[in-house]
């Protein structure tokens, strides 16, 4: 499934040669701390997180965490003297199984989050590359969720039979957890299987207690209908107001093809209302609604003289509104359009050329472009095969380093033999500062209804992404608090 | 009179619509503003999406009215010839290629050319099919064309068409129209126009309307019925293309998106028309945008009902095709059953049949083939998942023996019922106050909810008494598109966020449980055995015998004594009260029931597939798990490490394309396939003397054939010589040395078996 990288011996020269640029790179932070004041963790309004962490190649190279803040102190091999045990299903004498499930084939949208299928693989394929995990080699199987309940249901049934765990899981049809949440491990006791996942919208996955998303959702769990607390990041909405020295009216986009869709956006309006931001229309934005559909809500924007233009729908969905208020004659420059990571792709640039001009995109993770600033995503961008790869492979990446991070802190506390799908979501519910060593904003798995506030704000300018802010490349701006705010998503309606 | 019934159902269909528009607005839209702004805003924008439906629907009017095929692959047809247009004109990496010209060149030569071999390798075998099966074939080439497309153009980038006169429009008030979208409505007028002239005005209409009433007597008065059926089919798929290119601009530009465009409001503005009148159908289409606007502006039916926007069309077509005459009983013409003489099962062969369908589901779940040459092994919870989904698919499927394969009364909607049925069975678990199941916890419920559902179905019948064939398809279209879109999603209908755990856990027959997942796919495979044998049982009775002669003629069955009305609605309660109970055992299957499970695709697989197996037949059941095993098989083969041509054939091809082109195959194999496989299998039967007789008749039907007149009606050809010898067994002796002689007689024993 995995995409052609060049040659293993390229690969590999590759990554001896970006071994030497960390160490030396080390090095020269590590001169740099020692000769500075500065805490690392407010420079630039960055967060670092430093995950110390097994070599898990044994071999005495201190790869094993990633980062470049951390002076590891020397351990012994893990893998030295033990007799590998097949401790769990899934996990052999010299592999471990994960499965990777997402929604990629389907007549309604093909190749959905086929990005995450990659971003999984590619990850495997590095650990593999640097001697395995937990002694082992990683075995990913791709199980198609289909945009379908029941074949999701079979992806669950699939890793409660074979697999350690789920990673990278993105799929939009999570209702029926039943079997992921309660199916027997190698003891026999109803563990579940641990799930790191990136994107989810159903409550009953969002809730599942094995589960732990990347895209939170920030949600209060259990829920069972009604008023529910949310922690929202508006830190985009909030910096453009204050920078452009404007209050934002204006409309909103809702993506209206799922109740659960519609639902998700509830607390970003909500929290945007907070910030001081007023809506003359709330609009679903339908996958097949038509161009000539936007022509209302060009009127309302034209009625209430709004200045603020939010995309909570995909990239196309943005493009249709830029462009039917192009063609009914509004002055699009005086409007602010700001669109989620939904826009952040080669696509949008490609497909909507002079559309796409002006519009500004809210991340949480550092862009693509700034690899030379962070390790993780210098080899993630080396992994990945692509110049501009899909959000998703970026997700299901970084569940792949959470569940590795994971696993590698088991290793270190039981040894390899430790690992059981129990120790993992003992492990995964302990993490209360992930942060992929810099390159996503942090993230607390401990609780469902926090979220990341940090972010960076870029700018299609000329044909590219641009960072506006904050303006010191390789940074998240983490100085904006999130928003709490409690709301029904079921009585959520569109204008 | 026609024109009187055409009026009549405009007026009775516009009544209702407007009727609706404004009870909706009194009640829904006090608060909202109306301003002659916003009136000119929806009306523009209406009126831009009207003529986009018009343009589709008239294509759908002209290859119905000249051959009379409702074609639904027209949409499939737009799509791909859209996407031919994308390669020639946007994405291509020579030189530029004016949009004109490519529209020009797709509409001329690719989209004809396809409609010509359409009509060539599949509608001319349908000419004297059964209504389903004509249907059913356009379904599965929808399918197999949209597959098609998909696999082609394959999703790993983001396709856009650009507009003709990009940027460019006049303005109303405050208004732009672009011109691209002006040109629309123009061009739908024009169309409609032109195509009224050809169709009335000229020699060469009037022959292609004549073709569809009578084929022979067209052909006695010179015509060329061939040609005229090609050039029809050409024709609709121009006019397929043309919608195609002009609406992908304004959508997500991807094969889902454009067929759902093109096809359902189509049909419904099709049927506005009568699926005749050309100018009722720019109407229609027209009269479909303009709704849809005004409810996107004024009306707000809260959260509770998201997608009603989507039903707009759905209940236009279900008023326009209730508002339609009476049909008139269809007499003075030889029913079109294939088979005169029907053998049907004896209950012992189905009690027999039953019971192997039982042992033969527990022995595969078990694994206790050992004796195959390839042993799949014991399920894995995995395959035993697969295997209850086929199982409900099954029950549901069969629902549809009594009432399309026997009575004739076509079905999009058997999900509606299964829906109706969950939906029932999670609210009384809820009203009876059984905890944390969702349901009512014990199978005994099963035939009160079928009681429940059958009046449904009764009254689905009361609307569906009036009307036959094609209309009543597409009334059932509707009713499953207004269910799945305006009633399952509301969230007092299926909770959207809560679930139950474990239901089939919980679920017993009096003191039996079902507590694992092989013994409730025992269950099912049992309640789908004993639904079979029912069926054969219910074949064999009054009714069973009713709704086969109401299917083969409604005079007839009427004049020996049989009350038309009253046996359709015993069809439809019986049909709904079947799916209603499956529905049941759908939702008790899952830990969390969600509307999306009873959509309209769903539900047209489900008859797509019984329909290629054979409707008429309750074993065809079990061909609703092809896709399963297919897909079962090609996991099993990755997992033994045997990943090559065979998994690829088995998961990337046959999954992907074999509804469709099963459907497809229906084209030479009209009664299903089960039909096929059974005339093979039945004269192995020690029983089965009739069989035998039968299939020994074929071959001296075929003998005839090859040995072509003996020279007394066709000239005597060493062709025919060679035709003659083979038939008769006769053989040229060459043997070295004994010189050669003609005319050896074989034993003959073969041919008289």
């Amino acid at each position: 499934m995995s995409k052609s990288k060049g040659s293993m011996s390229e690969r590999k020269s590759r990554r001896v040669a970006l071994r030497w640029l960390s160490a030396v790179l080390a090095l020269g932070l590590l001169a740099g701390a020692c000769g500075s004041d500065r805490d690392d963790t407010d420079a630039g309004n960055t967060t670092t997180t430093t995950t110390e962490a097994p070599d898990p190649g044994g071999d005495g190279d201190g790869d094993g965490d990633g980062t470049t803040t951390t002076t590891e102190a020397p351990t012994a091999d893990p893998c030295a003297d033990v007799t590998l045990e097949a401790t769990e299903i899934g996990v052999s004498e010299d592999t471990i199984k994960v499965i990777v499930m997402a929604d990629v084939d389907s007549p309604l949208a093909p190749g959905l989050f086929q990005g995450s299928v990659d971003g999984v693989m590619a990850w495997a394929e590095k650990v593999n590359a640097e001697g395995g995990l937990a002694c082992r080699q990683v075995e990913v199987e791709f199980h198609d969720s289909k945009l379908n309940g029941q074949t999701t249901v079979e992806g669950f049934l699939k890793a409660c039979d074979s697999a350690l765990a789920l990673v990278g899981t993105t799929v939009l049809f999570g209702l029926d957890v039943e079997d992921l949440n309660t199916c027997a491990d190698q003891a026999g006791d109803p563990t579940g299987v641990p799930d790191v996942s990136y994107i989810t919208t159903e409550v009953p996955h969002q809730c599942s207690a094995v589960s732990f998303h990347l895209s939170r959702p920030g949600a209060e769990c259990p829920y069972e209908g009604g008023e529910r607390d949310y922690n929202a990041s508006v830190g985009a909405v909030s910096y453009l107001q204050e920078s452009l020295g404007v209050d934002f009216h204006g409309i909103f986009l809702v993506p209206s093809d799922l109740p659960s869709t519609i639902a998700s956006m509830a607390p970003q309006t909500a929290a945007q209302q907070e910030v001081g931001v007023t809506f003359d229309g709330v609009f679903g934005a339908s996958g097949s609604a038509t161009q000539a559909e936007f022509g209302p809500f060009v009127n309302t924007i034209r009625d209430n003289e709004s200045n603020y233009v939010y995309n909570g729908s995909n990239d196309q969905a943005m493009l249709k509104m830029k462009r039917e208020a192009a063609l009914q004659g509004l002055d699009t420059e005086s409007i602010t359009w700001l669109c989620t990571l939904s826009c952040y792709t080669p696509a949008f640039i490609e497909e909507g050329g002079a559309d796409a001009e002006g519009v500004y995109i809210w991340s949480f993770f550092l862009p693509f472009e700034e690899a030379d600033t962070n390790d993780e995503l210098a080899v993630f961008m080396d992994n990945i095969g692509t110049d501009f790869p899909p959000a998703w492979a970026a997700g299901a990446w970084v569940d792949g380093l959470l569940f590795e991070q994971a696993v590698e802190a088991i290793v270190e506390r039981d040894g390899p033999n430790g690992l059981t799908r129990k120790s993992v979501l003992d492990e995964l519910a302990t993490v209360t500062t992930f942060d992929a060593n810099g390159w996503w904003s942090t993230t607390d798995f401990t609780t469902t209804n926090t979220i990341g506030g940090c972010f960076v704000v870029l700018q299609v300018q000329d044909g590219e992404y641009v960072r506006v802010h904050p303006e010191e490349r390789g940074t998240l701006d983490c100085t904006i608090d999130t928003v709490a705010v409690t709301t029904d998503p079921d009585t959520f309606t569109l204008d | 009179m026609k024109r009187f019934q055409i009026r009549t159902s405009l007026l009775v269909a516009l009544g209702a619509a407007l009727a609706s528009l404004t009870i909706l607005v009194w009640r829904y839209g006090a608060d909202t503003e109306v301003s002659s702004e916003k009136i000119v805003v929806a009306t523009v924008v209406g009126l831009t999406i009207g003529a986009l439906y018009s343009l589709s629907a008239t294509g759908l009017v002209v290859v119905y009215t000249t051959t009379g095929t409702f074609n639904f692959a027209h949409g499939g047809i737009g799509v791909f010839s859209a996407f031919v247009y994308w390669e020639i004109v946007e994405n291509r990496t020579g030189p530029e290629l004016p949009q004109w010209l490519g529209l020009l060149l797709v509409v001329l030569v690719v989209a004809p050319a396809l409609g010509v071999a359409i009509d060539v390798i599949l509608m001319r075998r349908l000419r004297d099919a059964p209504l389903v099966v004509q249907l059913m074939v356009t379904v599965g080439l929808m399918v197999f064309l949209l597959t098609l497309t998909g696999q082609i153009w394959q999703a790993d980038k983001i396709r856009g068409v650009s507009f003709f006169w990009e940027g460019q429009g006049f303005s109303i008030g405050e208004q732009k129209v672009a011109w691209h979208r002006f040109a629309n409505l123009v061009i739908a007028a024009i169309i409609a126009v032109f195509l009224r002239i050809l169709l009335f005005r000229t020699r060469m209409g009037v022959a292609m309307r004549a073709v569809v009433d009578n084929r022979d007597l067209t052909a006695l008065n010179g015509a060329r019925p061939g040609a005229l059926s090609a050039f029809a089919w050409a024709l609709g798929s121009s006019l397929a293309a043309l919608a195609g290119i002009l609406v992908a601009p304004e959508v997500e530009f991807n094969p889902t998106n454009l067929n759902s465009l093109m096809l359902i409001v189509a049909i419904s503005a099709a049927a506005f028309g009568q699926i005749r009148s050309l100018p009722l159908t720019v109407v229609g289409g027209l009269l479909i945008g303009l709704l849809e606007s005004y409810n996107r502006e004024w009306i707000d039916l809260g959260a509770d009902f998201p997608f009603a926007g989507r039903a707009v069309a759905p209940i236009v077509l279900f008023l326009v095709v209730l508002a339609l005459p009476q049909a008139r009983l269809s007499v003075g013409r030889v029913s079109n059953n294939l088979r005169p003489i029907e053998r049907t099962t004896h209950v012992w062969e189905g009690a027999v049949g039953a019971v192997f369908i039982i042992f033969m589901g527990w022995a595969i779940a078990r694994g206790a083939l050992h004796f195959l040459v390839w042993d799949p092994g014991e399920w894995s919870s995995v395959s035993l998942n697969k295997g209850i989904s086929a199982m409900v698919l099954a029950l549901i499927a069969l629902s549809l023996v009594p009432l399309t394969g026997w009575a004739g009364q076509v079905n999009f909607a058997p999900l509606a019922f299964a829906g109706f049925g969950a939906f029932l069975f999670l609210r009384l678990g809820l009203w009876f106050g059984v905890p944390d199941t969702g349901g009512t916890g014990n199978l005994v419920w099963l035939p009160v909810i079928g009681l429940l559902c059958a009046p449904l179905g009764a009254l689905l019948a009361v609307f569906a008494a009036r009307l036959s064939g094609l209309y009543l398809a597409l009334l059932s279209l509707a009713f499953a598109l207004i269910t799945s879109n305006v009633l399952f999603p509301h969230p007092q209908v299926f909770p959207r966020v809560h679930t139950f755990p474990s239901p089939y856990l919980d679920v017993g027959l009096f003191r039996i449980d079902f507590d694992s997942r092989f013994s409730f796919f025992m269950l099912l495979m049992t309640m789908f055995a004993l639904g079979m044998f029912c069926l054969v049982v219910l074949r064999r009775s009054r009714y069973g015998r009713r709704w086969v002669a109401m299917q083969d003629s409604q005079a007839a069955a009427a004049t020996v004594g049989v009350n038309v009305i009253w046996t359709k609605i015993v069809v439809y309660a019986t049909s709904s009260a079947m799916a209603g109970m499956a529905g049941v055992l759908w939702a008790t299957s899952k830990s969390t029931v969600d509307f999306r499970d009873f959509d309209l695709l769903n539900g047209l697989t489900i008859v797509l597939l019984m329909a290629a197996a054979g409707m008429s037949f309750p074993v065809a059941g079990l061909f609703l798990s092809f896709q399963f095993v297919f897909e079962g098989l090609a996991e099993r083969l990755e997992q033994t490490g045997n990943v090559g041509f065979l998994v690829w054939l088995l998961k990337d091809f046959l999954a992907k394309f074999g509804p469709g082109m099963l459907a497809i195959g229906m084209v030479v194999n009209q009664r299903g396939a089960i039909f096929e496989m059974g005339k093979g299998f039945a004269p192995l039967l020690p029983w089965r003397d009739d069989a035998r007789a039968e299939l020994a008749a074929e071959r001296a039907t075929k003998r005839e054939a090859e040995i072509g007149g003996l020279g007394l009606t066709e000239p005597f050809t060493s062709e025919a010589v060679v035709g003659l010898d083979s038939a008769l067994g006769i053989v040229d002796d060459v043997t070295p040395g004994a010189g050669y002689r003609h005319g050896v007689a074989r034993p003959m024993e073969s041919t008289h078996d």
